[in-house]
């Protein structure tokens, strides 16, 4: 407060907003070189990072190869570090670290259309006209994010513009919903415009605060609260901007990622969760190989394997892999058919996908599809079963409860529960 | 007489087993090998009363077979499972077995003498073979393994001229390398970057990529087949795509972008006379079409039953074998 | 036995119940002729002092122009609306601002987002439709004769056929569509009874969510994006039993129509399926005519007597809640008995009155403006009484497109804006300003139920260089520059807040706010600047108190 005018500062009201943006500044700027705030992060809080196949990607061509049968595709398959798994050869690193990684064989979730699919794997649900439900990022925004959070609780990227979506908190509201990241690598306004001095910024954001109190002092309302708290918010997230700037990382870190975005964008992720954010949601779009599905997966999956086998290791590296939870996931599989433009089409009703890190019993695989890939035959799971097992890994109760209205809505779906087999 | 593209007319129609990436015929006959999808290597003779395609020795690939080539009696095939397979067709015995790229071989092709075999494959590297004993030749490489997005790249495309005199390597993000076909040494460079297809917003990914190469008889021209530019990528769907250049000046002569014929451009060849340019491949569905060398005018073009992966003329020109998805089909282009 | 995706109709209550839950005897209301306003009072009244609750006392002139001018003109009022209205004495002055109000070319733009919001939500924008609401509303379209011509308008007639973007964009899943419909026309979310029969309220059926889907499920649009509707088409479901049942054309009241039996030859029906056919490949081809047409069989059904009150206590309750931030029914898309208006005999006479009056919007809005009930003041100490008895004013968060006109108005020099609305210019000027608000509306996110200020919007009024830009310049024709110009700080801090806040500010705001500009001195622009952006992101802006 030493530059402010006297008569400001006497004010009680100035002084205590003052105090908590002071500190806010800063928190975050500090933290990633503090490893006493790294140690203490590592026994709080757990994490996820989901990285969104957009698009569809193929079972087959990731975690349930069927080389040599009709249905199989071109490419063989690896054994991988874990004893009898074995995956597609496309992802050569990750087989070296299937040890971290749980594979799920067995999703049957029917919904084959991009964007059915995406909000049922999204949300763990079906869809329900007349409520919006939030999706995965939401919930643990809001399960695992601290209420006086400086960090944002929830980051998507997707930077690919087809089939691109956001994320939505639903009826959790805008507190719980996705900071953005759709054009550049730095979400938009955390830096303060250069047209406005530091002082200035601050200190309107203190007048701000003095009519606020006297407004909501009568008007107890949330919608309010929430204006309130978002700008609250304002100066600490700013602070968070640094986190974004993976140019403030060592080049042989960015090396080790990789130079696609893809990669890139799982380092800011590595960043963001070392510095608390619970949910981060990188989307690589687009795997949806109707014509071509093997040159696809081909360029694809090796920015796949090269991205999360990073992850992992960094994450591993830091002693934040058993806190974070990476899941790798898409709206749906492909067609086991292959059509005559080398394709493989939607498919919801026998896929995959991986879990790993966090309260994963890592290399063990779940469920079983037919020798051709056409449908489940052992384990069937369903999205809401996925969403028990992601939320048991996290150590959420997956039985809890929210509200709509009058109307109790269980985190997890109905008649779903979690997958006992691949949690640690 | 001539083979006149005019009248090209589909004439007869066999079903294959699975897809069949490649194919060589005996000379002065009907006879095919052929790879396939289900991971074998068959035979089928058009002049049997009953044309049926019975796969050679059962422990041959393990995957897709994507190259065929013949030499005399020696057959050459290689596919996804990275080896190459020296056949004997008269004793129908893989003579030897060669673990022949890192990657997935995507074609191969003979000399014209047939003293030699071209190899190709993911590890971006062209290996010339000896066609008598098998030993490796020479190892080309000019194709970088990395596109400039830094995604993996793929060598799809590899021809010899007719004169023998040159080889062409084509890859996936349109880079044409020329070879000397005796010293091996790079005498020639031609970029079709359209074909690369790259989406950098929406999708970003590509399917394009050179997938077809063939020279002129002098030598003087290299065509270039792929897909242009793509609205979709999910898709082929993009028009078939040729680049004619003379490759010498580094200059491109022709640009045939059809849209009334989706797809990629998977096989060329160019008449000996130098009169026209035939290229077939396709999209879901396939095509053949011929057009002038002159001014790239459409001379015809015709849908064809399956996407279309290799073609070859018979010895007098009149007729066009097509081989493809699950099928292949014969064309007839003489004079009625 | 349920399946397992039917369980969640154990925690479903959201249901959708028997028709109309209490319905009185016309003679227990009060008489039609009575003002809207003291009957709107009559019955809030009584139920406060049944509860003996004292409501909030009516708010000052300053707040009531605010409020009135945002909710029935889309923005805050200019600072010569505020300095006339709060000198003038006139003590019928309320009314009059009321009717001056509704008589303004602001209020078609307003009622015309609202409508569009309502209807559309975050459905795409589209010119023509919004181009047909605000015609409608222009020329005091009646409300029953706009839903006809939302479900049946010809696609030949240029003027109407817009109207048809209601459906058209909910056409590619029929659930949607039949819960939006129903939902939106007649508050009552259905959607519950699409995989069971409600478990508590034996009468409502899945067959009356087929019923009312069935209604909808032979209209598709052709190649050349005209809405048509096929020759046949029954919707089949299964019931909770697994047993395939047929659907009927049945409304929400249970009364069902029966399509007349055709005895079609196998070539006619070959015909007609070629006719739909061919309209669905072919840009021109012509479109199938059926005798019998679901849409407007049921259009017939919702509008008649006797089925008519899901549709006028719909409309009337959403009015209602428009302006006391609450309905009567609440949530407003819950009419079920389970789920009794706090009011039922003021909704019924609002109904009626609204029926007996040709389905006037204008009307019925400017009545509920014109009571006590819509004047209480939105503060209250201590605990506050319960929201359905309407003893307290609401606080409401304003529509992006509210708040980003405000946002223009609020930041103009007063010598940019004309003395008064009356002026003939202000026409052109509003539909200026309506267009020119879009493009920050667009960036801000659209309020629903459970909605929440995000922190995408604090951010972006924090660094947005737009904000600044579009808010905060200091030229001649905005705020800033004019209050530049006045040389006492007194008078520019006064010009500030009547301009954003419409009000002066208190005598602690005063010192605080004084001593901060006279600390900026040296850098007064800036000062006035950053003053300026606290107001305009105060929640006294943000909210319509």
């Amino acid at each position: 407060m030493t530059h402010s005018h006297p008569a400001l500062s006497r004010r009680r009201f100035l002084g205590a907003a003052a105090a908590t943006t002071a500190a806010a500044n800063m928190a975050v700027v500090d933290l990633l070189s503090s490893p006493v705030f790294a140690e203490q992060l590592k026994q709080q809080q757990k994490r996820v990072i989901l990285l969104w196949l957009a698009g569809g990607s193929s079972q087959l061509e990731t975690w349930d190869p069927k080389p040599g049968r009709p249905t199989g595709g071109p490419f063989g398959k690896i054994s991988t570090n874990a004893p009898g798994v074995e995956i597609s050869e496309l992802l050569p690193k990750l087989a070296q670290r299937m040890h971290h990684t749980a594979v799920i064989r067995s999703l049957n979730t029917q919904i084959g259309d991009h964007g059915g699919g995406a909000t049922l794997m999204e949300t763990g649900r079906r869809e329900e006209a007349g409520i919006q439900f939030p999706d995965l990022g939401a919930i643990v925004a809001r399960e695992l994010g601290r209420k006086d959070s400086q960090v944002p609780d929830y980051v998507s990227m997707y930077t690919s513009t087809e089939g691109r979506r956001k994320g939505t908190s639903g009826f959790l509201g805008g507190r719980y919903a996705p900071m953005f990241l759709s054009e550049s690598m730095i979400p938009p306004n955390l830096a303060r415009p250069e047209e406005i001095g530091e002082l200035d910024h601050r200190q309107r954001m203190e007048l701000r605060q003095l009519l606020t109190e006297r407004f909501q002092r009568d008007r107890q309302n949330l919608v309010v609260s929430s204006q309130t708290s978002a700008y609250q918010r304002v100066r600490g997230l700013m602070s968070s901007e640094s986190l974004f700037d993976i140019e403030r990382e060592p080049q042989e870190q960015r090396d080790f990622y990789g130079p696609s975005q893809f990669q890139q964008q799982c380092l800011i992720a590595r960043r963001l969760i070392e510095a608390g954010v619970p949910f981060v949601k990188v989307a690589r779009a687009w795997w949806d190989s109707h014509g071509q599905n093997f040159e696809t997966h081909r360029e694809l999956c090796a920015d796949l394997d090269q991205a999360m086998s990073a992850l992992l290791d960094d994450l591993e590296r830091r002693g934040l892999l058993e806190h974070t939870l990476i899941i790798t996931l898409g709206e749906f599989g492909r067609t086991p058919g292959i059509n005559p433009s080398l394709g493989r089409d939607h498919f919801a009703s026998a896929w995959s996908c991986s879990l790993s890190g966090c309260g994963i019993k890592g290399g063990s695989v779940y469920g079983k599809t037919d020798e051709d890939g056409h449908r489940v035959v052992e384990g069937e799971t369903k999205s809401g079963d996925l969403f028990a097992t992601i939320f048991s890994a996290l150590g959420i109760d997956w039985q809890k409860e929210y509200h709509f209205g009058a109307r109790p809505i269980p985190i997890t779906d109905f008649g779903c529960k979690p997958i006992p087999e691949v949690l640690a | 007489m001539p083979a006149d593209p005019t009248q090209l007319k589909k004439d007869r129609e066999f079903g294959l087993p699975g897809i069949a990436f490649c194919a060589a015929r005996v000379p002065a006959t009907e006879r095919f090998y052929f790879g396939s999808s289900d991971a074998k290597v068959y035979a089928i003779d058009l002049a049997d009363e009953k044309p049926q395609a019975v796969p050679l020795a059962e422990d041959g690939h393990t995957s897709y077979v994507t190259g065929a080539a013949l030499s005399g009696n020696t057959l050459l095939t290689g596919g996804y499972d990275k080896q190459l397979l020296w056949w004997n067709v008269e004793s129908n015995e893989i003579v030897r077995r060669e673990p022949a790229h890192e990657l997935w071989i995507r074609k191969i092709i003979a000399s014209p003498d047939g003293r030699a075999f071209v190899s190709i494959a993911d590890d971006m590297r062209a290996k010339v073979w000896s066609a008598g004993d098998g030993q490796l030749v020479r190892t080309l490489e000019d194709h970088q393994p990395l596109t400039p997005h830094h995604y993996p790249s793929m060598l799809y495309a590899v021809a010899w001229s007719p004169d023998g005199r040159y080889l062409a390597t084509g890859d996936k993000v349109g880079h044409v390398a020329v070879w000397d076909a005796s010293s091996f040494e790079k005498v020639g460079e031609v970029e079709a970057p359209l074909m690369y297809t790259w989406d950098p917003k929406q999708r970003r990914h590509s399917i394009g990529g050179i997938r077809s190469l063939a020279f002129s008889h002098d030598s003087k021209l290299l065509a270039v087949g792929g897909i242009g530019t793509i609205g979709n990528i999910d898709h082929l769907d993009g028009p078939h795509r040729i680049e004619v250049f003379d490759w010498q000046a580094k200059e491109r002569k022709l640009e045939i972008s059809n849209n009334e014929l989706k797809g990629l451009v998977e096989c060329l060849a160019f008449a000996p006379d130098g009169t026209w340019l035939a290229a077939a491949g396709g999209d879901h569905g396939g095509f053949v079409a011929f057009y002038k060398v002159e001014n790239g005018e459409s001379i015809k073009a015709e849908k064809a039953p399956m996407h279309v992966y290799e073609f070859t003329f018979s010895d007098d020109g009149e007729t066009l074998y097509t081989i493809g998805h699950g099928k292949l089909a014969t064309w007839k282009l003489s004079p009625a | 036995m349920f399946s397992d995706r039917c369980l969640s109709v154990l925690t479903c209550l959201c249901l959708c119940g028997m028709p109309l839950a209490v319905s009185l005897a016309a003679d227990d209301l009060l008489p039609p002729d009575r003002p809207i306003h003291e009957v709107v009072d009559h019955y809030i009244d009584a139920r406060l002092s049944e509860k003996g609750v004292t409501p909030a006392p009516a708010v000052s002139d300053a707040e009531f122009l605010r409020r009135v001018t945002l909710d029935l003109a889309g923005r805050i009022p200019t600072v010569h609306e505020l300095r006339d209205y709060t000198a003038a004495t006139d003590p019928a002055k309320k009314t009059a601002l009321i009717d001056r109000l509704l008589a303004s070319p602001d209020f078609a733009f307003h009622q015309r987002n609202r409508l569009d919001e309502l209807l559309m939500g975050d459905q795409r924008k589209d010119g023509p439709w919004r181009d047909y609401l605000l015609r409608s509303v222009q020329n005091d379209k009646p409300w029953d004769q706009m839903f006809r011509e939302m479900m049946v308008a010809s696609e030949d007639d240029s003027e109407l056929a817009p109207a048809l973007t209601f459906l058209k964009v909910r056409l590619r899943d029929v659930n949607t569509l039949t819960n939006d419909v129903s939902r939106l026309f007649f508050g009552v979310s259905i959607n519950c009874a699409q995989c069971h029969d409600h478990p508590l309220v034996d009468d409502w059926k899945q067959d009356h969510y087929f019923g009312f889907a069935s209604f909808f499920n032979r209209t598709y649009q052709t190649k050349s994006n005209r809405l048509a509707e096929k020759f046949d088409g029954m919707l089949k479901f299964r019931d909770t039993e697994g047993v395939e049942k047929p659907a009927k054309f049945m409304f929400l009241t249970g009364v069902s129509v029966e399509e007349p039996p055709l005895e079609l030859t196998d070539e006619q029906k070959k015909q007609n399926d070629e006719i739909v056919k061919t309209s669905m490949k072919e840009d021109k081809a012509p479109l199938p005519a059926p005798e019998f047409r679901p849409r407007e069989r049921f259009v017939e059904l919702a509008l008649s007597e006797s089925n008519r009150s899901y549709f006028t206590q719909s409309i009337v309750n959403r009015m209602w809640a428009s302006l006391l931030g609450r309905g009567l029914v609440d949530p407003p898309d819950q009419n079920h008995s389970g789920n009794t208006p706090s009011h039922p005999e003021l909704l019924q006479w609002l109904e009626r009155d609204f029926v007996a009056n040709g389905y006037n919007l204008k009307r019925l809005l400017g009545g509920i403006a014109a009571s006590n009930a819509y004047t209480r003041s939105s503060a209250w100490e201590g605990e506050r009484p319960n929201p359905e008895l309407f003893a307290v004013g609401s606080v409401r968060v304003l529509s992006p497109r509210q708040y980003s006109l405000s946002l223009l108005i609020a930041t103009a020099g007063p010598e940019s804006l004309p003395a008064s609305i009356a002026e003939e210019r202000w026409s052109e000027l509003r539909k200026n300003w309506d267009g020119a608000a879009e493009g920050f509306a667009d960036r801000l996110e659209r309020p629903t139920e459970h909605f929440q200020v995000s922190v995408d919007e604090a951010l972006m009024f924090s660094n947005d260089t737009r904000v600044d830009r579009d808010y905060l310049r200091d030229s001649g024709d905005k705020l800033v520059g004019a209050a530049q110009s006045l040389e006492d700080p007194s008078a520019q801090l006064e010009l500030l807040f009547e301009s954003a806040l419409s009000r002066r500010p208190t005598d602690d705001e005063r010192s605080i706010f004084l001593g901060y500009l006279q600390e900026r001195s040296d850098r007064a622009v800036d000062g006035l600047k950053q003053v300026l952006w606290a107001l305009i992101t105060s929640p006294e802006m943000r909210f319509n108190y």
